[in-house]
């Protein structure tokens, strides 16, 4: 599974860096008499009502979609396997860090990145704050159990007791046994903060227009679905492949860092 | 039991605490003056802008606001909509069948579908059954649900023209109206959380199935549909109530993307609009409601799993 993930995440990325150079890429040239055209050898994918060519919004917009994408996860692996060491080490830290995070937590679903646009404004940076907000508690969570877990170990006593400090337990000693379940963490999150960020632009909360977001073409598409359906297909295709491919990458990693799942996956 | 719960519950007024403020703090952060949006279109001087601010509280220091704000939100006055003209409780109540119609449907959707075929796919794993489930799975976690939405509204719709495509009826005005305008909403909502508890569910399944004590079953000689039902799947259902209960959660944030593709009058479409005109009373209102509604379910959720299960219970 992992091997066929990658293989669908490369091709995406490939798709993304290469289209350009193989056919004229335009996303903003608009053309009132080209409007609306049916998938043709010019236009591969159609055009939208301003007459602008979708297979160049496509991929523009799949650079904009895994820019936001591996920037918010980023910064979730940092914050959160930081803050999750910290938390797990120092319980001081932890009844605020905890009682933060387990609230954020409580608000369902995009709410709470639809609070956060309204507030910062549509922007492609606030995207990545609020799909970073939205997953970053995952991570601490999962982090901060494993440093509990381990905390009192032999292994580490053992570390202690040859004077190694704080730092150096949580780091070398212990990190190294959260890395797996953290890895399954953060690609499930670059999967989901490619489903929220299509989610929230499709609201209109996303990167600002003329910037051809994937959830922006298909909010787009709305007002055609009668008459030029082939605008709504495009995008939404490319989004589930993306997604896709992501999950598998996410269940390969579990597969292989847990023999328990492994065992029951086959 | 009892114990327990009262620690559960009193673990939950911090979190309770935080998530007002949170939701107070990012509603004060919206950009632009409620005042100015209030009063729209028409040319005012500012003595009306002041006049109108005294009348909301707009002109008092955040931290006044804020304090005379929380004990009223708690005493479950949510104050006047800007633009209902109407208390916000009003607008909420109308507003909260629409949701519940959504998020309750789709749940027993997802129940019917997704338990069943994740037992069928661990007890016949390799089975086609087994593989349906895994690429219905698959594809439900990748789909986004209101791409869905429009492609059935596009295939069932448009095309069959079987159901309307969009807008609500009250069950007032009859079963079917009310009815054929949830189905293309339930499903689009209902494929993802299908995913999700048919992985659950056959996970779980296979380590149960793999434990001693069905083992023994099986040795002493019973049917295996008596070691499924009774044995196994009894145990299984602690782990399975719980991911329901917060797949309730999941499909009240879900709803919100999904009613807007289906112009429905929800709770999810009420804040989205709220949010662009800055009404921050319905604004408030709206997520509290939501937020409420997840906290709630979290919390039986937590409760039932302690019932089912005496180790955490006593732990």
């Amino acid at each position: 599974m992992l091997s066929v993930g990658l293989m669908m995440l490369t091709l995406l990325m490939l798709f993304t860096l290469l289209t350009p150079l193989l056919v004229p890429i335009d996303p903003l040239g608009i053309s009132a008499v080209d409007k609306l055209l049916p998938p043709s050898l010019d236009h591969l994918l159609g055009t939208d009502e301003l007459g602008r060519d979708q297979l160049s919004r496509l991929v523009v917009g799949s650079g904009i979609s895994l820019r936001i994408a591996v920037a918010a996860t980023a910064l979730t692996a940092i914050f959160g396997i930081g803050l999750g060491m910290v938390s797990g080490q120092y319980p001081a830290i932890d009844i605020v860090v905890s009682q933060i995070s387990d609230s954020l937590l409580i608000f369902p679903g995009v709410v709470l990145a639809i609070m956060i646009l309204a507030a910062l404004g549509p922007s492609e940076l606030n995207v990545i704050i609020a799909v970073f907000v939205l997953y970053v508690p995952r991570v601490i969570r999962t982090v901060r159990a494993a440093v509990i877990e381990y905390r009192d170990a032999d292994f580490v006593q053992a570390a202690r007791s040859l004077g190694a400090s704080d730092l150096r337990v949580l780091v070398l000693h212990i990190f190294p046994r959260a890395i797996g379940p953290t890895m399954v963490q953060l690609s499930l999150g670059f999967s989901s903060a490619i489903l929220v960020e299509a989610g929230l632009s499709f609201l209109g909360l996303g990167a600002p227009p003329p910037a051809p977001t994937w959830g922006g073409m298909i909010s787009g598409a709305r007002e055609y679905i009668r008459t030029a359906p082939w605008l709504m297909i495009a995008p939404g295709a490319i989004i589930t492949y993306a997604v896709l491919s992501l999950n598998l990458i996410g269940d390969g990693l579990r597969d292989m860092l847990d023999p328990r799942s492994r065992a029951a996956g086959q | 039991m009892l114990s327990y719960a009262l620690r559960r519950i009193v673990v939950f007024v911090p979190t309770l605490f935080i998530t007002l403020t949170l939701i107070f703090v990012l509603t004060r952060m919206l950009p632009g003056s409620p005042v100015a949006s209030l009063l729209g279109g028409q040319s005012v001087n500012a003595a009306k802008i002041e006049e109108v601010s005294r009348q909301f509280g707009f002109d008092r220091p955040i931290l006044e606001q804020y304090l005379e704000w929380l004990p009223r939100i708690l005493s479950g006055s949510l104050g006047q909509s800007l633009f209902f003209t109407k208390p916000v409780t009003e607008v909420l109540i109308q507003r909260l069948p629409v949701t519940l119609s959504l998020t309750v449907l789709a749940l027993m959707v997802t129940i019917a579908v997704g338990i069943p075929l994740g037992i069928l796919s661990a007890v016949k794993r390799g089975s086609f059954l087994d593989y349906l489930g895994n690429v219905l799975s698959s594809l439900g976690m990748a789909l986004p649900p209101f791409w869905l939405g429009f492609v059935l509204i596009l295939l069932v719709a448009v095309g069959l023209k079987l159901l309307p495509s969009s807008g609500y009826r009250p069950l007032e005005m009859g079963f079917w109206p009310w009815l054929s305008r949830m189905i293309l909403p339930t499903i689009a909502l209902s494929l993802s959380q299908i995913g999700l508890i048919v992985r659950m569910t056959r996970s779980t399944m296979l380590e149960v199935l793999d434990t001693e004590y069905v083992g023994m079953a099986r040795a002493k000689g019973m049917p295996e549909t008596v070691v499924i039902v009774r044995h196994a799947l009894r145990n299984a259902m602690v782990q399975i109530i719980t991911a329901v209960g917060l797949l309730f959660a999941l499909g009240l944030g879900g709803s919100v993307i999904i009613e807007q593709v289906f112009a429905l009058p929800g709770l999810g479409e009420l804040i989205t609009t709220a949010a662009i005109r800055r009404d921050y009373a319905t604004l408030e209102g709206g997520i509290l409601y939501l937020t409420l509604m997840a906290l709630l379910v979290n919390l039986l959720v937590d409760l039932a799993y302690a019932y089912f299960n005496p180790r955490v219970r006593l732990a």
